[in-house]
């Protein structure tokens, strides 16, 4: 029943000057053709997007009323007049921290009243889809006798509930399964998955595609067929494969989501258990579900990532945003052909970007059009791209091994190898080749973009734009402000981060600027346990408990041990009394035990999918202090390092809200969603609590869990990171 | 109308590889597009600046129709700008070059992407009409018994192919084939077979010693499917030819009197060639300095059974608009198709008798001096990419005009077909 909640509203001040008070304009509107079909139409006023708030579904009871009463009508159609979305889901908001569990459970109950009203009218109902048609949105769909869709790249169909800690409860989890069959519902369910239209004709999402233009068209004639004769899907939909299927999948649910999500387990336990009964029981089933999950954490910090998703898309600096929108980025190069170079070059060239891609040398450059052509290859064969649009991406990619003018381009990016000499000699020539307009961006992730900026005569056009690896999965962008850096400059690097798609965060000029400072200490303690005997599988394990999406030695793996204890050393010349580096970290990259690129590091990573951990590092284990830690003591140590050094960002205003902070963790290192970012995870403990673990620790001499000032002084007043302010 | 100069701002080829190697997998359209994209991205030129793409090819790809459209598109010219492809056979180069300066003339645009691109690789094998009849018979037949009877009509005969490469260098009107063209001329001007060796031997020997001049127009071609290798050289002139090896290569087209081998004819090649050309204001305007300026051209038809004189025919058209004749070229490019053709133009330009029969001429063209032809090597040894060769003859000239820092180039290449073309260039 979600989605995206489009921010604008009827501007009501307008029209408070005026005498007599207006009726607010009406979303849905009514027409009834001479053939005796009706068409409701979605037109939610002064917005882009329609969503399900109260105020619609009243006007869809109304609606109803009227309907009920027409039994001479021949047939339903119901349609948006928006561009690119159908109806997105329901009204959000209803669902945030705060809203109390009556108003939820109102919300519920009137959504399925109205849907139950949809599925009893006496004549054929269509939903005609053009654009996204998530949740709630197509819920609704569900509850007509037929669905047809249009073939336009902006239809989506899903019931994504899952991913935000929720579970389809207005007749999705009901409808769904004795739509397409048990087997197929889950699979839609649980994983929360959104499909284009061809793969949902497929699925049997929605009976029939057409062209946009002619959609209603083809929803009257589904009208002429009167009401559909659906199979019954016996074979599944009945109490004793439902409880096989459901035991299967919850083992499959557990393996995966080490118990973590339980909007998943409770989705699965609504619908295998509502499939065998009658309608009117299993839409009670969901109410319960439902209700049962508003009331728990993790629904909150999903609902609450996801709106700080929104922001992020729309945010603007407050300086700019008075001003004149800053000008889309048109013409780019990146500098450096490597793994991020290559990365980026292929992110904007699929985004409809010209980039140049420039290296010292041939060989390189061409390595890199290799790794681009790859990921154009690998996003081919995932259907993300036809084959004419990869071929159309890579053509966008202008190889440069030699000098090549740059003054006409908005954009530079640099992606070279993290010197802080060879950046600064790059940032040099690329202040006399640039335009006078020219953005300067730097990738580094944790040198200082300042120094780098004072290398070039134009340091107020130098920016940080620092891109995750792999970048085209990891949705982060740290936009990183100097203190010369000019305000258009980080305004159009702002928007030029939302333009491509990428979640801005806007840091400060400081040692690993936000999250691999985060990161670095957590990483960093996960190198010495191993050192003092910790196991690798413990370490890893224990992290994939807490949610991370990949242990810390495995994420050292995949980064590279090398690039790794780069960023540890930039970052321990200025946090050194905090950050040791461990001897074995030095002796694996002295060894070329380097990680997935060198074949081996903490694992031996093989063809074979599933990599092995390292027999032979063991000989790099230097003692067995930690060799006798539980798990849970070892993720203690790890996400309490990371809790500590985020509250320090926030105590150092390298960003200005904790809800940045935790926004930046979750999107660029995954850091576990439902636990909402390191600084709310703190808060579920209580400051006081965090302190008092960390000081144990100080006293038994791991002086580098001193918690910082900020958190001292939380604990001392009883307050948290989001409730500090008022008490 | 002002009659404003076409002037040449740049060029880029991609390296000219033999048929069959480095560069058989990639279509015209590849690279075409490739040299677009480099000549794009070396000048920083704004697309949106263009006003049309022109673009020689003579075996324009099945799958890509119009193929400067498709280059065009590819590289990142905006819809708006219209694209065409031309053909003049071994000339389409220059015709795109000239055509460009007749729109300029004509107020049709002022800045053009013009070129060549061929892949002589990717030249399709071609079914028997009788085979044809045979598919279509298949494809009409609607019933299975029908059907089975259009099936059983094929005879292993219909599916040996007729070979595209072979039909397109027949000459469909006196029905000799190129090389026998040049046997003709062979036998004609009595050029003998150790001649023919040594103008090809001397072809590789300078395109081996010119490998570093030649780099500076070519940009490489990125293989993104083998690893991003990256092909940089052309890989026609062969480091250890020897008058020894050619002696030893059999004849093709005349197997037991004939003098023309695979080793004193052209190559069948891959590339492509792109030029940025403007009219001279414009460039000016646009803050370039072109490399030179197209001051005059000509094309001349010949029979068709001796086409290699077709230079001749053109440069005495040429020199009757300009008064310019080879003495006064400080480098000269004539294509180098066959060595025979090449060493019979060689002969009829200073007489007078071919000058009075053939070109209605009193004077003779005069000499074409050894040491200001082909200096970096020819088409024999770094191949004819058909579509292609007339533009890179174009770039190979001014860059030599720049190096000798000398003042007019002739560009010249015999048409299968029965033509010739001639351009001169100066420099700027």
């Amino acid at each position: 029943m979600i989605a995206a909640q489009d921010q604008a509203t009827v501007r009501t001040t307008e029209r408070a000057s005026k005498p007599t008070p207006v009726a607010p304009e009406r979303t849905i509107r009514r027409t009834v053709r001479d053939d005796g079909i009706c068409l409701l139409t979605f037109d939610r006023p002064g917005s882009s997007a329609n969503v399900f708030d109260l105020r619609t579904l009243a006007e869809l009871a109304e609606e109803l009323d009227f309907l009920e009463r027409q039994p001479q009508l021949r047939g339903l159609v119901l349609t948006s007049a928006k561009r690119s979305i159908f109806i997105a889901g329901a009204d959000l908001k209803a669902m945030q921290q705060g809203a109390s569990l009556d108003q939820v459970r109102e919300l519920i109950g009137y959504g399925q009243a109205v849907m139950n009203r949809i599925a009893a009218l006496p004549f054929p109902t269509v939903a005609a889809i053009h654009g996204a048609a998530l949740g709630g949105g197509y819920e609704i769909c569900l509850a007509c006798d037929w669905r047809v869709a249009s073939l336009d790249r902006a239809t989506k169909i899903g019931l994504p509930e899952t991913q935000i800690g929720l579970l389809p409860a207005w007749g999705g989890s009901t409808r769904l399964p004795r739509l397409i069959g048990l087997p197929k519902a889950l699979d839609m369910i649980l994983a929360g998955k959104t499909l284009a239209a061809k793969p949902a004709l497929k699925l049997g999402l929605v009976d029939e595609l057409a062209p946009v233009e002619y959609l209603v068209e083809a929803a009257v004639k589904k009208i002429q067929r009167g009401k559909p004769h659906r199979p019954s899907h016996w074979l599944f939909n009945n109490k004793l494969a439902a409880a096989f299927i459901a035991r299967r999948a919850r083992k499959q649910v557990l393996h995966k989501t080490r118990g973590n999500y339980p909007a998943v387990l409770e989705a699965l336990e609504v619908v295998t258990r509502g499939v065998s009964q009658p309608t009117l029981v299993s839409l009670t089933l969901e109410r319960d579900g439902i209700l049962k999950l508003v009331q728990g954490e993790a629904c909150h910090n999903l609902i609450r990532v996801f709106f700080l998703q929104e922001r992020a898309k729309k945010l603007t600096l407050p300086a700019v945003a008075r001003g004149a929108d800053p000008k889309p980025i048109s013409r780019t190069a990146v500098i450096g052909a490597g793994v991020m170079g290559a990365g980026i070059a292929q992110w904007l060239s699929a985004r409809g970007l010209p980039v140049i891609l420039r290296d010292l040398n041939a060989e390189q450059v061409g390595k890199g059009m290799a790794s681009i052509a790859r990921l154009y290859q690998d996003g081919a064969k995932r259907h993300l791209f036809t084959p004419v649009e990869a071929r159309d991406g890579l053509d966008r990619v202008s190889p440069a091994p030699t000098e090549v003018p740059l003054t006409h381009l908005d954009l530079v990016i640099e992606a070279a190898v993290e010197t802080l000499d060879l950046k600064k000699k790059i940032f040099a020539r690329l202040g006399e080749l640039a335009g006078e307009e020219t953005i300067l961006a730097t990738n580094t992730s944790a040198l200082s973009v300042s120094e780098i900026a004072a290398a070039t005569r134009r340091p107020e056009r130098v920016v940080g734009l620092h891109f995750f690896n792999p970048v085209h999965r990891m949705q982060l962008v740290e936009i990183v402000a100097a203190p010369q850096t000019a305000p258009d400059v980080l305004a159009r690097a702002l928007r030029f981060t939302q333009q491509i798609g990428k979640l801005p965060v806007v840091v400060k000029d400081s040692p690993g600027f936000l999250v691999n400072r985060i990161l670095m200490p957590y990483l960093i303690e996960a190198g010495n346990l191993f050192e003092c005997g910790a196991g690798i599988v413990d370490l890893d394990e224990t992290m994939l408990d807490f949610g991370m999406p990949m242990g810390p030695l495995r994420l050292l793996d995949e980064v590279g041990l090398d690039v790794a204890l780069h960023v540890a050393e930039t970052l321990a010349a200025k946090f050194g009394d905090r950050l040791k580096i461990p001897e074995s970290l030095v002796a694996m990259t002295k060894a070329g035990l380097l990680g997935r690129k060198s074949g081996a590091g903490f694992y031996v990573h093989g063809k074979s999918k599933e990599a092995q951990p390292h027999p032979l590092v063991s000989k790099f284990v230097r003692g067995q202090s930690m060799r006798a830690l539980s798990r849970l003591e070892l993720q203690e140590r790890m996400t309490l390092l990371m809790v500590n050094e985020a509250a320090r960002c926030l105590e150092e205003q390298i960003i200005s809200e904790p809800a940045d902070v935790d926004f930046a963790m979750i999107m660029g290192t995954g850091f576990a969603p439902f636990r909402g970012g390191p600084l709310r995870y703190a808060d579920s403990l209580g400051a006081a609590k965090v302190v008092a673990a960390m000081e144990f620790l100080v006293d038994n001499g791991a002086t580098h869990f001193a918690p910082c000032a900020l958190l001292k002084s939380l604990a001392a007043n009883g307050k948290g990171f989001y409730h500090g302010k008022g008490g | 109308m002002s009659a404003e100069r076409l002037v040449i701002v740049d060029g880029v080829r991609t390296p000219f590889c033999k048929a069959g190697t480095d560069l058989a997998a990639l279509g015209a359209d590849e690279l075409g597009r490739i040299a677009v994209n480099a000549l794009l991205t070396r000048t920083g030129l704004d697309p949106q600046l263009v006003d049309e793409v022109i673009f020689g090819c003579v075996a324009q790809p099945m799958d890509a129709a119009n193929v400067a459209r498709v280059i065009a598109l590819r590289a990142g010219i905006p819809q708006s700008v219209p694209a065409v492809t031309v053909q003049r056979n071994c000339a389409s180069g220059c015709e795109a070059v000239t055509q460009a300066q007749e729109k300029l003339q004509a107020g049709r645009g002022s800045v053009f992407i013009v070129g060549g691109a061929e892949s002589m690789s990717n030249i399709p094998l071609l079914f028997k009409p009788t085979a044809v009849e045979k598919f279509s018979a298949l494809n009409r037949a609607k019933t299975f018994g029908r059907r089975l009877g259009a099936m059983t009509a094929f005879r292993p005969a219909d599916f040996s192919p007729r070979v595209g490469l072979l039909l397109g260098l027949t000459d469909p009107v006196c029905g000799l084939n190129m090389g026998e063209t040049a046997e003709l001329l062979t036998r004609e001007h009595a050029v003998t077979r150790e001649q023919q060796d040594a103008f090809a031997l001397q072809s590789h020997q300078r395109a081996v010693a010119a490998r570093e001049k030649l780099a500076e127009e070519i940009c490489p071609v990125f293989l993104t499917n083998n690893g991003g290798h990256a092909v940089t050289q052309d890989n026609g002139p062969r480091e250890n030819q020897s008058p020894e090896a050619l002696a030893k290569l059999r004849t093709v087209f005349d197997r037991n009197h004939g003098a023309v081998t695979a080793g004193n004819a052209s190559q069948v090649t891959d590339g492509a060639v792109a030029l940025l050309v403007m009219g001279e204001r414009r460039a000016a305007e646009l803050g370039f300095k072109p490399l030179g300026a197209l001051i005059g051209y000509a094309y001349a038809g010949c029979d068709p059974s001796r086409m290699g004189l077709g230079p001749l025919f053109a440069i005495a058209r040429a020199a009757a608009r300009t008064g310019l004749i080879p003495a006064d070229a400080d480098v000269i490019e004539i294509n180098e198709a066959f060595a025979a053709q090449i060493l019979a133009v060689l002969r009829c330009a200073p007489s007078e008798k071919f000058a009075r029969q053939f070109l209605h001429r009193d004077e003779p063209l005069g000499e074409i001096p050894a040491d200001k032809l082909n200096v970096n090597g020819g088409a024999i040894a770094l191949g004819h990419p058909v579509g292609a060769s007339g533009a890179r003859l174009v770039l190979t000239a001014l860059k030599e005009l720049h190096r000798r820092k000398k003042r007019r180039a002739l560009v010249s290449l015999c048409v299968g077909g029965g033509q010739g073309a001639a351009l001169w260039l100066e420099r700027m």
